[in-house]
């Protein structure tokens, strides 16, 4: 094709892209700029707003307010065909290719014309490229007997066999083994030689570094910084790494008054051994997670990754099997009891997913207070509902947490996403928990809500109950924990006290980096 | 009396208002066939409601309807589909109609009747049984397996009739006459029998069930949101097998009921299809269980009154189906535009 032929000091540009979904800004005015033969890693947390940003692109989504440059000429990409017919190409983190397809027909799939197929023609082009970039594949195979690495190369072929000249990927290593990384990379390393782009979307920083020409960091929503080649190359990788937590975390307060609670050390409720538990794609998500929680303590535990802080506030709720490992609620063995068992021990989950997990819209607040006690007293015997003690209670929630609804009958949807979670966390602090499972109890609240929240969590530890916070919000985690435990890769990378931890030391350990 | 709501009379205003426009549609077609739509609706309703006759009639042709659409009130409030209560229906008719004639000279009357009300619900739980387990370990859609199982019923219950459970003494495939001393007994003062007590006990009851105890509740959140039934902790699958088999049960007992009541016998070509007007209504009802007696009763009515009329006028017996399907199609169209209504 044509296009590749002219240069241009800018491939891509977007400018001021904001893109709202129903609760969240998952852009918020952010700009990006992409050059001619560069490899450029997005870098961010989890929900930062790097695949959506991407997704924009490469026509997945279509933005609420910015503008898409690319060669120079203002662009609407409404489809991924349009990113496709201006030379950009996506490759998911969940693969699209359709398994029972050989490698070629899913090549040549919605870009062949005519009616018969002619695939020797595009097997001849296949071959040509694959050996170009060293990608080397065998077009008869059937994708479902390929291996992951195998898969995401088909991909990455299927995207330069349309002569795309950018390339994203989005978390392209978190399936491979360090030795497929590396080819990867070597791939990638390759691609930029001919002149193309590559966008690599990640939230592994050593990663990023290794490879990058430029990175851009995004927190929240926003393009947070960026590091061009000049000051990446101008620094080594410890500066470097430094720099970018500094940008992706912010300043974190360095010491905040956290009047340190009674701790019954000696009065472990929750403690977890060597568990292990298969994460949404069926592989080994928690790796061999062993800590406690005291009797006064809340723990606050931190990760990148969404799926491994949910899949340990599960594991503790119930809602997901453990594979291996012990789960003991004060002394006793709970790793085979159910959701409904935990529950009635005094062990509390309160889900960030609120509005899907946490309660029922479309049923009044009093039928989702008793969501999980509907089975006790004084809420029902033998198995019929008390409406009066079920309102009553409700009544008795909303009063004293100070839920702004119209009445035990209003549904739960007419509340705001704040009074919502007041309420979720109402009903679970009632009847004298003895463990409490929050994930990001105060995300997307406003700042008096999150105080109440925190001043709750806290008086709830003080009366003796343990609390496992598990958030991403550093201010949270810093004025709330007495202790901090760091998720990386499913394990736990540190532990450590309030007192010892610095926002550096979190970060690094967040993004794998050990000293 | 503070809490009455007027926003809870909407429903039922929806439900008759389309019931109107299908009626008013119904007149068009009526016209375009080169019929007088007063004429065949007056004598519809004369017919239908004016006389004893018509409205016995529909009420026995309620019935069935009645506790069918019970069961399914159950399993729709659970977000579960069945489709299939005709084959539970006819496997229900048919252990009736196998049963009875030996049953009733084993044990005292009262004994035999609850006897053979148990048999029906059985074999109409055993016939959905399949598709429950399907549903609540494989997540296997209901619609399909419910649907296929009645096919299944409809061949079985044929072959059944005409081999092992034929009575030989008849010439026509089906099973031993009930003795009229051992039907089931009619309402004191009337000519309707004890079923339409059975029929609206049984349906109030699950309507109480369905909001009163902690099992509805269970089934109410599963139709909301199951994703949240599942992180409280609720057994969803095993929800899944009850609201099922409640449901084929209801269906099994409405076949025992009408063989028992009504037909004397089982006879094998013989499938009253009640599950494809009980699951409109029961949705027209808007999973009320007080809603469904008036629109069962209509919907009775339309049949019987449509019978009679066919015959003077010439309008064919299905054009009570068209009605029906007209009434189905504007309710859907209440709910579109109360839903757009309701967002602004």
């Amino acid at each position: 094709m044509k296009i590749g032929m002219m240069t241009y000091k800018t491939l891509i540009r977007m400018i001021g892209i904001t893109k709202k979904f129903p609760g969240v800004v998952a852009n918020n005015n952010v700009d990006f700029v992409l050059h001619p033969s560069e490899i450029h890693s997005i870098l961010g947390e989890n929900g930062a707003g790097k695949t959506t940003l991407m997704n924009i692109l490469a026509g997945m989504h279509q933005p609420d307010a910015g503008t898409i440059i690319v060669r120079d000429q203002t662009v609407k990409i409404r489809s991924p065909q349009d990113s496709l017919r201006l030379g950009i190409g996506m490759v998911y983190q969940h693969f699209t290719l359709i398994p029972n397809l050989t490698v070629i027909e899913n090549l040549v799939l919605g870009f062949e014309d005519g009616l018969f197929l002619n695939l020797s023609r595009a097997e001849q082009r296949l071959q040509k490229i694959s050996a170009t970039f060293g990608l080397s594949i065998d077009p008869g195979r059937k994708i479902q007997d390929l291996s992951v690495s195998e898969r995401q190369r088909t991909e990455i072929l299927k995207i330069l066999f349309h002569e795309s000249d950018v390339l994203i990927l989005d978390e392209p290593t978190s399936m491979l083994s360090p030795a497929e990384t590396e080819d990867l990379f070597h791939t990638l390393k390759s691609l930029r030689k001919a002149g193309k782009s590559v966008v690599l979307i990640t939230h592994n920083l050593s990663e990023a570094l290794s490879i990058s020409d430029r990175i851009t960091i995004m927190r929240s929503g926003k393009n947070a910084g960026e590091l061009t080649g000049d000051m990446l190359r101008a620094m080594d990788a410890k500066t470097a790494s430094n720099r970018i937590l500094e940008v992706m975390f912010g300043a974190v307060p360095e010491s905040r008054e956290r009047v340190a609670e009674k701790v019954f050390a000696n009065e472990p409720v929750l403690e977890l051994k060597r568990v292990e538990a298969l994460n949404s794609q069926g592989v080994a998500g928690l790796k061999c997670v062993s800590f406690g929680i005291a009797k006064g303590e809340i723990v606050g535990v931190t990760g990148v990754d969404s799926e491994d802080r949910r899949l340990l506030a599960e594991v503790i709720g119930g809602q997901k099997r453990t594979t291996a490992g012990k789960l003991l609620f004060r002394g006793r063995d709970i790793t085979h009891t159910n959701i409904a068992q935990r529950f009635e021990l005094g062990i509390r989950y309160v889900t960030d997913d609120r509005m899907n997990e946490g309660c029922v819209l479309d049923m009044a607040l009093a039928e989702n207070a008793i969501l999980q006690s509907y089975y006790r007293q004084p809420f029902s015997r033998l198995g019929i509902l008390n409406h009066v003690n079920v309102q009553s209670f409700t009544g008795d929630l909303i009063n004293r947490f100070g839920i702004r609804a119209t009445g035990p009958d209003a549904r739960v949807r007419t509340l705001s996403g704040g009074n919502i979670q007041k309420f979720i966390l109402a009903r679970s602090l009632s009847g004298g928990p003895g463990l409490i499972v929050c994930s990001n109890p105060t995300y997307g609240l406003d700042a008096t809500t999150v105080r109440l929240i925190h001043q709750l969590l806290r008086e709830e530890s003080r009366q003796g109950a343990a609390v496992l916070l598990i958030t991403t919000d550093m201010d949270e985690l810093f004025s709330c924990s007495n202790r901090i435990g760091i998720l990386f890769n499913g394990e736990i990378s540190g532990f450590m006290d309030r007192n010892d931890a610095t926002a550096e030391k979190i970060g690094k350990l967040m993004l794998g980096i050990r000293e | 009396m503070k809490n009455v709501d007027f926003a809870g009379f909407k429903p039922t205003a929806l439900s008759i208002v389309s019931i109107l426009f299908s009626l008013m549609t119904g007149s068009i077609i009526l016209l375009a066939i080169g019929k007088d739509p007063l004429i065949y609706f007056g004598l519809l309703f004369s017919r239908g409601m004016g006389s004893s006759l018509g409205v016995i009639e529909s009420i026995i042709k309620m019935i069935p309807l009645l506790i069918i659409s019970a069961g399914l009130l159950a399993c729709f409030s659970a977000g579960l589909w069945n489709i299939g209560t005709d084959g539970q229906f006819l496997i229900g008719a048919m252990l009736a109609g196998w049963a009875a004639p030996w049953v009733s000279n084993t044990l005292p009357y009262p004994a035999y009747l609850v006897a053979i009300a148990l048999l029906g619900i059985f074999g109409g739980m055993a016939w959905i049984l399949l598709p429950a387990v399907l549903k609540a370990r494989y997540d296997i859609n209901e619609i399909i397996t419910t649907l296929m199982m009645s096919w299944v019923a409809i061949n079985l219950v044929t072959w059944l009739v005409k081999g092992p459970i034929n009575d030989l003494s008849t010439v026509p495939a089906q099973t031993t006459l009930i003795p009229s001393v051992y039907r089931l007994p009619m309402i004191p003062f009337t000519r309707i029998h004890a079923g339409l007590i059975i029929g609206i006990a049984t349906l109030l009851g699950i309507h109480w069930v369905i909001r009163k105890t902690t099992l509805g509740y269970q089934f109410r959140v599963m139709l909301m949101n199951k994703k949240a039934a599942m992180h409280a902790g609720m057994c969803v699958p095993r929800l899944t097998v009850y609201g099922l088999l409640i449901s084929g049960g209801l269906a099994g007992l409405a076949g025992a009921g009408d063989v028992l009541a009504v037909k004397g016998l089982f006879q094998g070509n013989w499938n009253p299809q009640y599950g494809m007007t009980a699951i409109p209504l029961v949705f027209l009802a808007r999973l009320n269980g007080w809603a469904v007696i008036p629109l069962a009763f209509f919907f009775s009515f339309l049949a019987i009154g449509g019978e009679f009329v066919a015959r003077d006028l010439g309008v064919p017996v299905f054009f009570v189906h068209v009605l029906e399907g007209l009434t189905l199609l504007f309710f859907a169209a209440s709910e579109y535009f109360e839903k757009k209504w309701m967002r602004r």
